[in-house]
């Protein structure tokens, strides 16, 4: 991985800013919100306290009596008195509001409603085939002809039961009928009408609570033929039904007395059914519904807490309010639950606490109020925190970009010309970024010395063959000189053989000097070097003449093509092939062959020389041609590692290119010499 | 009476070998260290032959210093060059001075005592009156081997006692390869084969200088080097 790429990956940590401030926020935001409950817990507390004053308003206990605690009824209170006309489209009520019960035909829809003592019932049945009472037909029902009906059951206990029966002899005005143990009569405080609708028919009653019970139960009886005996649905699976519940009137105007405005107050019973009901929950306010910035929404729901949807805020429209909180609230604890809108982000914070009265839980309160500072608050900054990192963030990303650039720029051309320098094996001279101040300004300078000790060193080792010879021939003088007077004495048969021993020695320490000077010299030579047009052809057939003689035990082969001319210094070039047959006899075994190559190409001459043998290892065929290096065994005497220094020496008086390569059967070093010499 | 050979060598070993060997050969030697001494004694009186090493103690060119100076007062003087330094530039710029010969101290004694021996036969001969059965002619060239002189064309080429032994060995058989072994027996002398390049590289010129067109030398890649003559 790059270094441009390695800053454009650390800028992507700036993201780390929207992070942590989307996290402030929502920090912020819970910890306002808890704030919120908390205020909200201690006025909820208060107004429990207050309403435990008021605790005999409370529903008591239910009769210890098993078989009357049946399914409740629950009846609203109505802000105005629907018409009574069979329809429900005036009835304030929200159609989730209406109850069900399953009946054999289709779904039964009903709903119970308190406006000024006066009870109001509304019931939609589905019914493939409405019958009609017969005009002598019975009210009881329990013998044909028999009739669809629906009956209300009121019981107050420890008083016995009574129905009110609604049976339509046609569609309008319905008489209702009071039926108890006494027999049945007609009740004219009641008015209902009776409607036919599409698959079945609606009844809409009024009914005075002062003829009701606490007790109150709805019962729909279906037939499809008056000669059929009735199915009979009903609100109460037990043999009497449950406790009307409904608003306490005293509850309600103590609520309402209380409540403070932009928050909601709830009662409700021992069971969680809603006793009391005040106060409304700030709506948001246009402005706000109007900016629903869906990216922003998006964001904001995914970066802040979530919370349940504020639907389950509004009181429970079956009557019982069943949220968790509330349940902890009526087993005695206070507890507190919140709620957001997931259309505009609205939250509302909602606390419960249990009605405590001579120790029993008679009931609950539920105080709610909306969050719209606290979302406000939370959009604009969020909004403004986004962008203004997001800013800063691509502002970061093109600043790293940029300075990675100019910086992998510095070093790339840094580390190209250390190469370079390298490769010429020259002391370079200012490297890029060398004045600069910095590490990389370091690094330059440390390059720099190195190259130039490289330099140094290279140089050294390139003179060190000619310095050492020169120092070591004067003491060879003195020894040869010596031994020279030395025979010249009369010297026993001994100190003869000594003697010759010794000469013997010096004669071969004089021939690894010269050869170690053949360098050196071969350098002077080639700066005078002077060229003439030379038929390669011959010179290698000729040359190679000579090297059968002096290396009998090789062979030879000339694969030449006829006249390849070139302007060469001759002897320069004879004494390179000599050195590179030198080195392909001292690696190929005794009887296989060597082979001089001559080839044009193009406007320049391929000499080769190819022999079978071991390969170069691959570490070596850069640094071959340098000075001093030997690939051969340590134990060969007198060769130094020059000869193929000095090929490369008149190779490169020529401009020719010098190589070594592993062929299949051995190593193949090539010349490509010019085929016109240009004077430098 | 004995020849009289100075020596300016600043290494007193070899100043004594050498000084052992040219009075075993009969000589009379006078070794000087450095280069006053030597110029004081010689202002004195010349002696008959000069061998000079080129580095003198401190004085690193105080050879060629001493041959300039000599070369001046005594025009005829054979000077020897005998020196550590073997490089080609040295070579040429001893010759240049007007050395005689410029040997490296590879060179053995009996070699050292030949060519010494041969340049004082080169000054007896050029003293003597002029001898036909010592010359050797091969078509223009022609070889006074007495005197060690050649000519080309009737004038005479400025040759040094080695490179006149190089032309003799391969005048005297024209036709014949010599390869260099041959040729550095011929000018006894050990002499590597950049030298023996460099050597017939001189030669040649030397001959060009008179003859523009002189081609008489053919090389023979990776044998030796030949005399042609013109049929």
């Amino acid at each position: 991985m790059n270094l441009k790429r390695q800053l454009l990956m650390v800028s992507v940590f700036t993201l780390i800013l929207p992070w942590a401030g989307c996290e402030f926020i929502r920090e912020t935001e819970s910890a306002l919100r808890i704030g919120q409950q908390q205020m909200l817990s201690g006025t909820a507390r208060a107004i429990a306290e207050s309403m435990q004053q008021y605790g005999e308003r409370f529903p008591g206990q239910p009769v210890n009596d098993d078989h009357l605690t049946g399914s409740r009824l629950y009846a609203h209170s109505l802000d105005a008195a629907p018409t009574i006309d069979g329809y429900s489209d005036d009835w304030p009520i929200p159609a989730t509001a209406f109850g069900s019960l399953s009946g054999t035909d289709g779904p039964i829809d009903y709903a119970l409603g308190i406006y000024r003592n006066q009870l109001y019932l509304y019931a939609r049945v589905a019914d493939r085939n409405v019958v009609y009472r017969q005009r002598n037909g019975s009210i009881a029902n329990t013998d044909a002809p028999f009739a669809d009906r629906i009956t209300l059951t009121s019981i107050s206990p420890p008083s016995d039961a009574q129905e009110f029966v609604f049976s339509a002899e046609a569609p309008g005005l319905v008489v209702a009928y009071r039926v108890n143990r006494n027999g049945f009569r007609s009740e004219p405080l009641i008015r209902a009408i009776w409607q036919d609708g599409a698959g079945g028919y609606q009844l809409e009653a009024r009914v005075p609570m002062s003829i009701l019970g606490s007790h109150l139960g709805l019962s729909i009886s279906n037939t499809d033929a008056s000669d059929e005996e009735p199915v009979r649905q009903a609100t109460f699976n037990t043999r009497y039904p449950g406790r009307l519940v409904t608003a306490v009137r005293d509850l309600q105007s103590v609520a309402e007395s209380i409540v403070q405005p932009g928050m909601r107050l709830l009662v409700t019973d021992r069971d969680g059914w809603r006793i009391g009901e005040a106060g409304a929950l700030t709506q948001p306010t246009s402005r706000e519904i109007d900016r629903p910035n869906p990216w922003l929404s998006l964001i904001y729901g995914a970066l802040v807490e979530e919370g349940t949807s504020d639907a389950f805020a509004e009181p429970d429209p079956s009557g019982r309010e069943r949220q968790p909180y509330v349940n902890e609230a009526l087993s005695g604890t206070a507890a507190a639950g919140w709620f957001r809108s997931p259309a505009s982000g609205t939250a509302v914070v909602s606390v419960a606490e249990p009605v405590v009265v001579d120790g029993e839980i008679v009931g609950a309160i539920i105080l709610q109020q909306g969050t719209d500072a606290i979302l406000s608050l939370t959009n604009e900054s969020l909004a403004r925190l986004l962008n203004v990192t997001l800013v800063a963030t691509v502002v970061v990303a093109a600043l790293l970009l940029g300075y990675a650039t100019w910086l992998s720029r510095r070093i790339r051309r840094l580390s190209i010309a250390a190469e370079n320098a390298l490769d010429a094996k020259v002391s370079p001279g200012q490297l890029p970024s060398a004045s600069a101040g910095d590490e990389i300004g370091d690094l330059s300078r440390s390059f720099s010395n190195v190259l130039v000790q490289l330099g140094e060193y290279n140089e050294y080792l390139r003179t060190l063959a000619s310095k050492l010879s020169h120092e070591l021939r004067t003491p060879l003088a003195i020894v040869t000189s010596s031994l020279d007077n030395l025979e010249h004495e009369d010297l026993s048969d001994a100190s003869a053989r000594y003697t010759a021993r010794a000469k013997d020695g010096a004669d071969r320490l004089r021939k690894i000097l010269a050869a170690m000077s053949e360098a050196s010299r071969v350098e002077e030579l080639v700066k005078s070097v002077e060229v003439q047009r030379v038929d390669l052809s011959v010179l290698v057939s000729q040359s190679v003449a000579a090297y059968r003689d002096i290396y009998p035990e090789r062979e030879f082969v000339v694969e030449a093509e006829p006249d390849v001319a070139a302007d060469v210094a001759p002897e320069l070039i004879v004494q390179m092939l000599d050195k590179l047959v030198d080195n392909a006899v001292d690696f190929s075994a005794v009887g296989e062959a060597i082979t001089l190559s001559v080839k044009r190409d193009d406007d320049r001459v391929l000499l080769g020389v190819h022999n079978r043998g071991p390969k170069l290892p691959e570490s070596m065929r850069d640094r071959l041609f340098d000075s001093m290096i030997s690939v051969r065994d340590a134990d060969s005497d007198e060769h130094l590692g020059l000869g193929l220094h000095i090929a490369k020496i008149i190779a490169e008086a020529h401009r020719a290119e010098i190589a070594a390569e592993n062929v299949n059967d051995g190593v193949l070093f090539t010349v490509h010499l010019w085929e016109g010499l240009q004077p430098r | 009476m004995p020849k009289r050979i100075a020596i300016v060598e600043d290494e007193a070993a070899i100043r004594d070998n050498y000084t052992a060997a040219f009075q075993r050969e009969g000589y009379s030697v006078d070794a000087y260290e450095a280069r006053q001494p030597a110029m004081d004694a010689f202002s004195a009186r010349l002696p008959d032959l000069v061998v000079i090493d080129v580095n003198l103690k401190n004085d690193v060119e105080g050879g060629f210093e001493l041959c300039r100076e000599l070369r001046s007062q005594a025009p005829d003087l054979p000077i020897i060059f005998l020196t550590a330094r073997d490089s080609e530039f040295d070579a040429v710029s001893g010759l240049r001075l007007g050395a005689d010969d410029y040997l490296t101290k590879d060179i053995s004694l009996p070699h050292l005592m030949a060519r010494v021996a041969a340049l004082f036969r080169r000054l007896d001969a050029m003293q003597k009156p002029d001898g036909n059965e010592s010359r050797l002619s091969r078509g223009e060239l022609e070889i006074d081997v007495a005197r060690m002189v050649a000519l080309w064309r009737g004038q005479p080429v400025g040759l040094t006692l080695t490179e006149f032994w190089l032309v003799h060995a391969l005048a005297r058989y024209p036709g014949h390869v010599k390869n260099r072994q041959q040729l550095m027996d011929a000018a006894q002398a050990v002499l590597d084969d950049n030298t023996i390049t460099s050597h017939i590289k001189r030669i040649r010129k030397k001959f060009a200088a008179i003859d523009s067109d002189f081609d008489a030398i053919e090389t023979v890649y990776g044998m030796g080097y030949r005399w042609l003559v013109d049929s």
